[in-house]
């Protein structure tokens, strides 16, 4: 038994902090900001880890990557969460849209669209949400209608992050209706400027960017735009959401936040009610808990068998952490914690990770088809 | 990152379990509340297995198979002070206490007894005959001597994390037993693992048991890598983990099983009621949480972003 993540991993650890010091302010809260500054950084920041072959750092070197382990992306991505995602938006397309697409995705597809990914020049975005399916994906009614030999798509998807930063969507759409659910979904990999697409901002609590609607108006696409076989959507979305679950780590910004203000607190932290300082001390272990729980997910990735109950478990950990976290630091700070702006305590990220938090048992699949997917794995498969 | 355990500590914690079903399970730990020969019993087939052997001060290998013993041992509550023999000094078991208020469980077994507090101050222990309880049937009031001696704040440590894993073979149990039963058990015309309120109960419970598992495994590993101040803040982290974990899943798995959970024909009421000996000794929850505080504020509960 050995949890240690080995001299490669920590000295990349190093690293890594040493580049954010260098190139993140200190006050940056992550992309979805009213500022496009904050966009423009994450792009130089993006192209900055390229250039180290850093940012696709676990990819394999065909496709552009750095050759790293898992574990060396894991100690990325704890880093990257931690200091509020300096690659901005760009991290969904290294965690989950290259890997699918380096399973399931066409020679062409791959030669096309994973260079960009790696050399941090595109912003992908998922169209999977419809206003009338949410965890239900297979109710979708977006619809993918056979015409000549490609489709013609018309629908409307709903919470799509980044949909006004994306120049690529992910898009999932319906090309048999009368199929059975599991083989009723198409993937496709559609350019934003396509004629016909449209896409428009939810203004939400979470901030700008987090939520948006995507429109789409008779958009046709061809067979080179299907991401893996037609009728073949599900498979490759269930692939892609055990990548998603154990993506971010969402215990790692607990855990800087958690120390940043106790640092910041000095002794006052002695002065806290003794009942906020157990349920901190408690946090730090939930915050441990979490982390390790991650790792026995990425364990499972490195052996080629990924178990959804596994990644559930995982990410059922990290939400909650998250959750109780941000009210912890909220009641920590008091008042001060209704001030969002860059002059608040920490520069507004208690605000900002309060209000990210609420949506963690919902984003990314709700923490009640985790739960089902963990009392299914415990109660033998039924 | 190797987070499995090792097969030959697997092996050897397979043969222990298989050990102590043929001596009954948990009917063990029942049957000694009324017959002493029981712990004999029990002590004898710690014995068999070769658990005095272990020298858990050589090596983290010898402490793991120690660990998977005590592991096993509490999935059947086995009536026996297995880690404070394991961890005996000078032929004295080791008892840890709140010197305040010195309780020793198993205390009236012959033999010497050595109590010492979470700072390692040690004091010889004279116990008093073992009441007729429920809870924690065979705790005992004990007097301490005047005079102190020093236990290693190491052997503390291995105290607390070999206790929890103890209390992680408990809740393991228990939630075997609960999951077994609702999928047989059926209420309005189908079992009670149908319904979603009842699914969720579960995994919340299969959630808060993984997490208990993977944080005894990691801090087992720390024990034999971490800073002296380092490991004893995340012994009794792992150690206020663990009872948070037994109270939250021995409360689900009591909702799920109804009344049957309460009768001791059934294994849940046996685990609950001889669990809570090792959950209130040598502090409770909340007085773990209070100690680690203290080490949070001196920086020494180690983290991602925290370092001793």
């Amino acid at each position: 038994m050995d949890y240690d993540l080995g001299p490669d991993a920590e000295a990349l650890r190093t690293r890594l902090r040493a580049l954010i010091a260098e190139h993140i302010p200190e006050d940056f809260l992550g992309a979805c900001t009213d500022d496009p500054e904050d966009l423009a950084l994450t792009e130089r920041f993006c192209k900055t880890l390229a250039a180290d072959n850093l940012l696709a750092l676990a990819w394999p070197e065909e496709f552009g990557g750095g050759g790293g382990d898992v574990w060396q992306q894991t100690v990325v991505r704890e880093e990257m969460w931690a200091h509020h995602e300096p690659r901005g938006p760009q991290y969904m397309g290294i965690n989950w849209v290259g890997p699918a697409i380096m399973r399931h995705g066409s020679a062409a597809q791959k030669a096309k669209h994973l260079p960009p990914i790696a050399d941090g020049e595109v912003i992908w975005c998922q169209g999977f949400s419809e206003p009338e399916a949410g965890s239900d994906l297979a109710s979708m009614r977006t619809q993918a209608t056979a015409d000549g030999d490609g489709w013609v798509i018309n629908g409307q998807k709903v919470w799509t992050s980044y949909a006004l930063m994306a120049q690529w969507c992910v898009l999932a759409a319906c090309t048999d209706p009368a199929a059975s659910a599991s083989r009723r979904i198409t993937l496709f990999l559609l350019p934003m400027d396509r004629a016909g697409v449209t896409a428009r901002p939810i203004p939400s609590m979470l901030g700008p960017h987090h939520l948006n609607e995507l429109f789409l108006d008779n958009v046709r696409v061809g067979p080179d735009d299907v991401l893996g076989e037609v009728g073949g959507g599900w498979r490759v979305i269930k692939d892609a959401l055990a990548y998603e679950r154990v993506g971010i780590a969402r215990y790692a910004r607990c855990d800087s936040l958690l120390a940043r203000l106790r640092e910041s607190l000095g002794d006052e932290w002695n002065q806290l009610p003794g009942g906020l300082r157990t349920r901190w001390v408690r946090a730090m272990i939930d915050v441990r808990v979490a982390r390790l729980l991650a790792y026995t997910a990425v364990a499972q990735q490195e052996s080629g068998q990924p178990d959804d109950a596994t990644a559930s478990l995982a990410r059922i950990a990290t939400t909650r952490t998250d959750q109780s976290v941000a009210e912890l630091l909220m009641e920590a700070v008091g008042p001060e914690g209704l001030e969002g702006d860059r002059r608040a305590v920490l520069h507004g990220a208690i605000d900002d990770h309060w209000r990210y938090a609420q949506a963690a048992t919902v984003a990314s699949g709700t923490i009640e088809v985790q739960r089902m997917l963990v009392a299914r794995s415990a109660l033998g498969g039924r | 990152m190797l987070t499995q355990l090792p097969t030959d500590v697997v092996a050897f914690g397979a043969s222990a379990r298989d050990r102590f079903t043929a001596l009954g399970g948990v009917e063990l730990a029942l049957r000694a509340e009324s017959d002493p020969a029981a712990r004999v019993t029990a002590g004898d087939a710690l014995a068999e297995l070769g658990a005095w052997d272990i020298d858990v001060r050589s090596d983290a290998d010898e402490f793991l198979a120690a660990a998977e013993l005590c592991r096993a041992a509490g999935a059947v509550v086995l009536p026996y002070p297995l880690v404070e023999q394991l961890l005996s000094v000078d032929g004295n078991r080791l008892a840890l206490v709140d010197a305040r208020h010195p309780w020793i469980d198993h205390g009236d077994l012959e033999g010497g007894w050595l109590a010492s507090d979470l700072d390692g101050s040690a004091r010889m222990a004279v116990t008093a005959p073992r009441r007729a309880a429920k809870l924690g049937p065979f705790v005992t009031r004990a007097e301490l001597a005047a005079e102190t001696v020093t236990v290693a704040l190491e052997d503390v440590d291995r105290h607390l994390v070999l206790g929890s894993w103890r209390l992680l073979g408990g809740v393991s149990a228990a939630l075997v037993l609960a999951t077994e039963h609702i999928k047989v058990r059926k209420q309005f015309g189908q079992a009670l693992a149908e319904f979603q309120a009842v699914r969720f109960a579960v995994a919340d419970a299969v959630v808060a048991h993984r997490g208990l598992e993977e944080l005894a495994k990691y801090t087992t590993w720390r024990l034999a890598t971490a800073t002296l101040a380092a490991r004893h803040a995340d012994a009794i982290a792992l150690r206020l983990h663990a009872d948070d974990v037994a109270t939250q899943v021995l409360r689900c798995c009591h909702q799920l099983l109804g009344a049957i959970g309460f009768c001791d024909e059934h294994g849940v009421s046996v685990l609950d009621r001889h669990m809570q000996a090792l959950l209130r000794l040598p502090h409770s929850a909340e007085a773990l949480a209070d100690r680690l505080v203290l080490a949070v504020s001196a920086g020494e509960l180690e983290s991602l972003f925290v370092s001793a």
